[in-house]
């Protein structure tokens, strides 16, 4: 599953993993274009790790495979070392090193000679903009400094790929906003990106393409608006009343008028639900704005003090949530079946 | 009950290294008693039989109590401090003492089951008859303050440090010097007249702070280093010095649980280069080589883990072994020197064995803190996966482990060499023994190392690596010398040869014909045994290592 149809970097062809009866990874296919960043995003324990420990040779897939910049993360681990930086969740710190020694150990095990390395180390850090804590204490700190110099050290071999867990995770704002500008910044020098990350709005703003995974299967790929525009075929309004009194009768109101379009055929089946303490009514449905504008006129005639009529702008949040939700409404019904049959 | 006392006790027994140790200890108290147990229906009226049990069993049981019981209480504060635990007691209604209560009744309750564990062997041992109650009486009260002692000198380490295995390596260091370099001074001054009575006093004093002279009393053996003196009972003044100095270092620990525990800012790393010059001069002539330098990059032709060891290490850096090599050196030649000039009445040989077992204990010390966290450390800090992303292989990367530690350890065996040199110089006949026990001491080493490498690699956390590494190392190598103890009663003199064979420090005490050792042929066999066994324990740390680098 590629987006543009280009030339591939990462290449993920029918990924399985299994680990006894647990199936991990499901048949997972997709590619990322050079230059890319890509959204990975799930739930936890949805497979993402599991996906990003075999495509850097930490881990063998049961079936499948996946190649990197042409080289097979079976069986060409020594190159794809080289291809790949990762910057795992966990910051692997060393005490008593400072950051140089740190960078500089992590520059030696890579093969880098001494010269180009001391040069190195001023590079990843000014790009990480980490100048200035060259020579303080690994151990001594904060996780937003840490997770900086992470990214330097993911960068020291200048690899082509970096796949980054949770690189945002524990920033404050300042540090995320920064983080974020660091990721494009890593795009435009045409490095390829996998990023995971539970802060959504933040994989939105920066990200080429999104992939959604849950259970091991993946349930979307595309470019964010790709995926918007999939979730958005049910839209969300709401309705803000003036006396919480009001919110049951509204409720039933919305919720007569949706199931008679519903017979009428005019849009699928939607459902009202009332909010008292927000005096609020929200409801979904798939209907187009010229259907639903005579709702608002129905409501205002029935005497209902409507203050606010609005829709609700989706974000790559609510389209994670729709299809975990539908990933669980499936399994739900695929239990209730087997139930029955049984 | 203080809920703290049920969490850390229960805690304790549910762990497996609690529930073998226990086994462990049961299985050979009643094997002591055994072998010396009557086979025929008559009666020893003089008590000797039952006495030569009394012994081994005695001497085991404070082996196991030194040994075994400091590997709780070291860890007990540091872990809860790191894993934010102890953060969340302070905010409870629970005040510091409350918490101190409740974890050392945990460990000393631990402490209690393992001297429970003895009960039936020392039972036994009292119906073999010949020994009075009193002696069992003694022997248990002095144990018992033995394991409060060590249990708040390990707190109180414990609330200092802030990582879990240099709680273990204080801790056992510390217990060490307690046992064994305590009675130095009365050893070196009694009956010299340096520094008059008061220094004899002082020495006597410090003398008791090991409980050695104290079960040496009990057990009938008089004094350790009394030399036949006539003094106050060892017990006595170890029962005052345990309580007195256990209540010290309660209260002392109970200080420190306050919230003032987490002040600790974040280092600035100011480096050298950048301070004043009255400064850099002072550093440069108190470090010789100053860790806060700015380093230039590791050199092509050292290994970088082995360089990323030694700078990771806060005691293994090159001013700390520096420091310890100098005071080796200074110390053996002191020794030797001692002994030539009739500072003290001991020989040549008494010397040699001193030298050799304070090395030994060094390294015992140095080579399971040095080596059980290799791989240990590296996966509990998350640098385990970043070495297997890194196109280093595996050989050289445990290369380069090993080898941090084989310097260190080649450093301090080099260190003595001042002494043995002076010692062929006074006696020129002993060079070829002098050769063959530095052959002993390396292969000591070599086996210290292999051992503490290949256990420490079986665990995934530090603290647990270190704890087991230490007790695992200490047994090796010190019960064969518990076995020599027991020589000619309960054991026989093949019995000892063969437990010495199992060690080099054995054949090195036999070389250098220390008292008690001249009898026993151990080379080249025990070299062998400790070549065989080394190959063996880096074969388990290769399949281990292999193991954790492969993809599955």
């Amino acid at each position: 599953m590629s987006v543009s149809g280009t030339s591939a970097v990462i290449q993920i062809d029918q990924l399985t993993k299994q680990y006894g009866e647990f199936t991990a990874l499901d048949s997972l296919s997709m590619q990322v274009e050079q230059g890319q960043i890509m959204g990975f995003i799930g739930p936890n324990g949805a497979g993402k790790t599991t996906t990003i420990k075999i495509l850097v040779g930490l881990l063998k897939p049961t079936s499948g495979g996946a190649r990197i910049a042409g080289a097979d993360c079976l069986t060409e681990s020594r190159r794809i070392k080289k291809l790949v930086g990762y910057m795992p969740d966990d910051f692997g710190k060393y005490n008593n090193m400072r950051v140089s020694e740190y960078l500089d150990f992590f520059g030696a095990v890579y093969g880098l000679s001494r010269k180009p390395r001391l040069k190195r180390i001023d590079e990843v850090l000014e790009i990480a903009g980490a100048s200035y804590m060259k020579d303080l204490f690994v151990d001594a700190l904060s996780r937003g400094m840490q997770q900086r110099v992470a990214l330097a050290r993911t960068m020291m071999h200048d690899p082509e790929v970096l796949i980054l867990d949770e690189p945002a995770n524990g920033l404050d704002p300042q540090a995320r906003i920064d983080m974020r500008t660091l990721l494009l910044k890593l795009s435009d020098m045409g490095k390829t990106l996998i990023v995971t990350s539970h802060i959504l709005p933040e994989l939105a703003r920066v990200c080429d393409v999104v992939a959604m995974i849950t259970k091991g299967k993946l349930r979307a790929f595309g470019t964010v608006d790709s995926i918007m525009k999939d979730i958005q075929q049910r839209r969300t309004f709401e309705i803000q009343l003036l006396q919480r009194e009001s919110v049951a009768g509204a409720t039933k109101n919305v919720q007569v008028w949706l199931d008679q379009q519903a017979e009428h055929e005019k849009g699928g089946p939607g459902k009202a639900t009332g909010a008292e303490a927000e005096q609020m009514v929200r409801f979904n449905t798939s209907l187009g704005d010229d259907a639903i504008a005579p709702l608002l006129a129905q409501l205002v005639q029935q005497g209902q003090p409507v203050s606010q009529f609005r829709e609700v702008a989706t974000d790559l949040e609510d389209a994670f949530l729709h299809v975990a939700n539908e990933e669980q409404a499936s399994l739900d019904s695929a239990d209730s079946t087997e139930v029955a049959a049984s | 009950m203080n809920p703290v006392i049920r969490r850390e006790f229960v805690g304790i027994l549910r762990s497996p290294r609690a529930f073998g140790m226990l086994a462990c200890l049961t299985l050979v108290f009643s094997i002591a008693v055994l072998t010396r147990w009557p086979s025929d229906a008559s009666v020893d009226l003089s008590g000797l039989q039952s006495l030569q049990v009394f012994r081994v069993f005695g001497y085991g049981l404070m082996t196991g109590v030194v040994f075994l019981v400091p590997a709780f209480p070291a860890t007990s504060l540091v872990n809860e401090k790191n894993s934010g635990t102890l953060a969340l007691l302070l905010n409870s209604p629970m005040n510091g003492g409350a918490i101190y209560l409740g974890k050392i009744s945990g460990v000393l309750l631990f402490s209690l089951l393992v001297l429970l564990c003895s009960l039936p062997a020392s039972a036994a041992c009292f119906a073999m008859g010949g020994i009075g109650g009193d002696k069992f009486f003694f022997l248990y009260l002095v144990l018992g303050l033995l394991a409060l002692q060590y249990t708040t000198l390990g707190m109180l380490i414990s609330s200092y440090v802030q990582t879990s295995d240099s709680a273990v390596r204080l801790t056992y260091a510390a217990v060490f010097a307690l046992l064994f370099l305590s009675l130095l001074p009365d050893a070196f001054f009694r009956g010299t007249g340096v520094g008059g009575e008061f220094a004899a006093a002082i020495g006597d004093w410090t003398r008791n702070l090991s409980p050695l002279p104290a079960i040496m009393e009990i057990m009938g053996q008089g004094g350790m280093g009394s030399l036949g003196l006539k003094t106050l009972p060892g017990f006595t003044r170890f029962i005052a010095l345990a309580v007195v100095s256990s209540a010290g270092l309660a209260f002392w620990t109970i200080a420190r649980l306050n919230h003032r525990i987490f002040d600790q800012s974040r280092s600035k790393g100011v480096i050298t280069d950048d301070r004043g010059t009255k400064s850099r001069v002072v550093r440069r002539l108190l470090y010789i080589v100053d860790p806060q330098r700015r380093k230039g990059g590791i050199p092509w032709y050292l290994n970088p883990v082995m360089v990323k060891e030694y700078r990771c290490r806060r005691f293994g850096r090159a001013q700390w072994l520096l420091r310890l090599v100098s005071i080796c050196a200074v110390s053996s030649m002191v020794l030797t020197y001692m002994a030539a000039t009739g500072v003290t009445s001991w020989g040549v040989e008494t010397i040699g064995a001193l030298l050799v077992l304070l090395q030994v204990l060094l390294v015992i010390v140095l080579a399971p803190s040095l080596g059980s966290g290799l791989i240990s450390g590296e996966r509990d800090s998350g640098g385990w996966e970043l070495l297997r992303m890194t196109p280093i292989s595996s050989f050289r990367l445990v290369f380069g482990k090993l080898m941090s530690v084989v310097w260190t350890l080649l450093l301090v065996l080099m260190a003595t060499l001042p002494g043995y040199v002076m010692m062929v110089l006074i006696a020129p006949e002993l060079s070829l023994q002098v050769q063959q026990v530095l052959v002993c001491l390396l292969w000591t080493s070599i086996y210290a190392l292999a051992i503490s490498a290949a256990v420490g690699s079986l665990f995934r956390s530090t603290a647990v690596s270190t704890s087991i590494t230490y007790v695992v190392v200490i047994s090796i190598f010190l019960l064969p010398l518990l076995v020599w103890l027991g020589r000619d009663a309960p054991f026989g003199f093949e019995s000892v040869q063969t437990a010495l064979l199992t060690t080099p420090v054995g054949a090195a005490l036999s070389v250098i014909e220390a008292p008690g050792f001249e009898s026993y042929d151990l080379l080249p066999a025990s070299w062998w045994i400790a070549g065989v066994l080394s190959s063996l324990m880096f074969l388990v740390l290769g399949v281990q290592v292999w193991r954790l680098s492969r993809a599955v």
